[in-house]
């Protein structure tokens, strides 16, 4: 074996080696893009889910088929709370609604609760009807942050002694993927900036 | 050798390249499209709205509209609107929207009925010229005034608030500004109606009963009282009385005095609308000779179904007598068509307690009912304010109460 046919070895072993690392390199670059990509989608789709289930909910805040069951719609929020709200609505059944007066609370569990989840940011946010809630189904969010406006558009500070002086309100609500490739976490928010639920001040 | 290996290299890697770009655009896409659905439902549920608006909008201009909206081009969608009647005796209606969008719909119902002014808690025409809502105010409903609203030290208006003038703060918005607990309008223009009074009467003539003019005395007063399922009245303070039942007199509960004085007291079983007629002085007033309650209190009983309405051309006034110089109760929506809700010399009479309002005002001008001091907030004269809404004003009214001639949206269901 001469010089030569060592050096084409040595030679083939590091521009192999190269080769390889760059393969490697690609490959993690891939992956993280891949989670990356997957986890925006996940996200993206799963702020859609919440925001349509939560627009759907809001905006038949005071709303009853027998509207006489709730003479006074502009007392329809209950409680009013940075990231916590009760109102009265008819969602039930969900979309034939039966004239009877439901109790419909939305609120942001702890981060404990997900523990399990590599993401420690993300929380369960409940959706809870009657005393009843519909189970916890993860969807990543982080943040779901509300702010009341009265009737001159001012608004309310916390605590709201009086959710009758709300108007109309702004919702935040930040999605995560649940986890992500090297705890970097692809995150999506969604802000309305007023809702006003029509019933609440419509007599 | 190499040349073949280099090649399958590169084919290799564009391979590998070409799998993850496609995957990568593939996710973008999918990302792209939830946000469009996401869109699509908006601007199709925005279109519903809208139409839904549109048609509201043209169902207040005239309330003869019920043609509806056939199918319409609007925003890159499209929009049908459709008219229905839910119930033809209470005039309710419904207004149901659909909108599309990229095949996508989305539904907006509204059901419409007429209003009744007496749903208001408290209704003027003038404020008087200058008098000042302030921070021992609290009205328990809804309130309007076609006058301006003015605020000292934080009013409390529970129920929603609209005024067709502006609202004025007495020193500035930090220090004035109402706690609106139900919503707060202004530009809303609502005038009382000139009607109102004569729509009553021909109520009255129309299976209720309207007092003979032949039957006044000189002093063109009758004196009526409720006593429970019967009904008494006299045409002098010292004439004889009559007693009827209270469904035999008028079966609509509608009972109405033209041109004359209409004096009242008692205990209100049923329902009733009570008025009074006349532009002569004294007449067409309702003067409020005692207590004038209901037989089953709604505040302690919620299933009462005891009404009254006191409709009145010009004023109602609560006398200056021995029987109310110590508290009046008063349950009832009140209604002054060209006049106000006061009390007989409110500045010069003793003390007289508190007025126990439980019902409405609905008046042109605001009257005064007592004096104060201005720094004790101490009674001088006359009475003390203590008025309560009477909730189930928000859902029915006294028999033919005077209606705004609008229309009011119940329910928003989208």
């Amino acid at each position: 074996m001469g010089f030569n046919v060592l050096l084409d070895i040595i030679g083939s072993v590091i521009i192999g080696g190269m080769l390889l690392l760059i393969l490697f390199r690609l490959s993690d670059s891939a992956t993280e893009n891949a989670f990356n990509y997957t986890g925006e989608l996940t996200s993206q789709q799963n702020l859609a889910t919440v925001v349509q289930i939560l627009e759907q909910d809001f905006r038949k805040i005071g709303y009853c088929a027998n509207w006489e069951k709730i003479p006074d719609p502009s007392k329809s929020i209950l409680e009013a709370d940075s990231n916590k709200i009760k109102f009265i609505s008819d969602l039930l059944p969900e979309g034939s609604p039966d004239g009877n007066i439901d109790t419909v609370t939305y609120y942001l569990g702890p981060t404990s609760e997900l523990a399990s989840t590599p993401n420690p940011r993300d929380r369960l946010l409940y959706r809870v009807i009657n005393s009843k809630s519909d189970g916890g189904v993860n969807l990543g969010v982080t943040e779901f942050k509300l702010i009341y406006f009265d009737a001159l558009g001012d608004t309310l500070p916390f605590p709201i002694i009086n959710p009758g002086a709300v108007t109309s309100m702004e919702i935040n609500i930040a999605v995560e993927n649940t986890s992500g490739y090297d705890n970097k976490y692809s995150s999506v928010f969604w802000r309305q900036i007023r809702l006003a639920a029509r019933n609440l001040k419509n007599r | 050798m190499t040349g073949k290996a280099s090649l399958l290299l590169i084919l290799g890697f564009s391979l590998i390249f070409l799998v993850f770009g496609h995957n990568f655009a593939s996710l973008t896409t999918r990302g792209v499209d939830n946000m469009v659905d996401y869109y699509d439902e908006t601007v199709a549920h925005d279109i519903a709205v809208s139409a839904a608006n549109m048609a509201a909008n043209e169902f207040f201009l005239d309330n003869n509209w019920n043609a509806g909206f056939p199918t319409t081009s609007y925003n890159g969608g499209t929009f049908k609107v459709n008219f229905s009647i839910v119930d033809a005796f209470r005039k309710v209606y419904r207004i149901t929207s659909v909108g599309n969008f990229n095949n996508i719909t989305s539904n907006v119902e509204i059901t419409l009925k007429p209003s009744s002014f007496s749903k208001f808690a408290y209704f003027s025409m003038s404020e008087g010229g200058n008098i000042w809502w302030t921070g021992n105010d609290t009205v328990w409903g809804p309130f309007h005034t076609q006058d301006h609203i003015r605020a000292f030290q934080h009013p409390t208006f529970m129920g929603k608030a609209s005024s067709f003038k502006s609202l004025i703060y007495k020193n500035n918005e930090k220090s004035d500004k109402p706690n609106f607990n139900g919503g707060y309008a202004s530009g809303v223009n609502l005038p009382l109606p000139t009607d109102g009074v004569s729509n009553l009467e021909a109520a009255a003539a129309s299976g209720g009963f309207v007092f003979n003019k032949a039957d006044y005395t000189k002093a063109k007063t009758v004196y009526l009282t409720f006593a429970g399922d019967s009904i008494k009245y006299k045409f002098s303070s010292t004439g004889k009385e009559t007693t009827v039942l209270g469904k035999t007199l008028a079966p609509n509960g509608v009972i109405f005095a033209p041109d004359v004085t209409l004096r009242i007291k008692g205990t209100v079983k049923g329902q009733y609308s009570i008025g009074a007629s006349g532009n002569m002085a004294n007449q067409g007033s309702v003067i409020l000779d005692d207590d004038i309650v209901y037989n089953s209190d709604p505040r302690t009983n919620p299933n009462s179904k005891d009404m009254l309405g006191i409709v009145a051309e010009n004023d109602v006034v609560i006398a200056d007598n021995a029987a109310n110089n110590s508290s009046i109760s008063i349950f009832a929506s009140i209604y002054c068509e060209n006049g106000g809700f006061t009390a007989e010399n409110y500045s010069s009479r003793p003390v007289s307690g508190d007025i126990n309002l439980y019902g409405g005002i609905i008046h042109k001008t605001r009257g005064a009912v007592g004096t104060f001091d201005s720094k004790t907030g101490k009674t001088l004269s006359g009475f003390a304010k203590k008025y309560r809404y009477d909730d189930r004003f928000l859902l029915t009214s006294p028999p033919s109460f005077p209606g705004t001639g609008m229309f009011e949206i119940v329910s928003w269901y989208e």
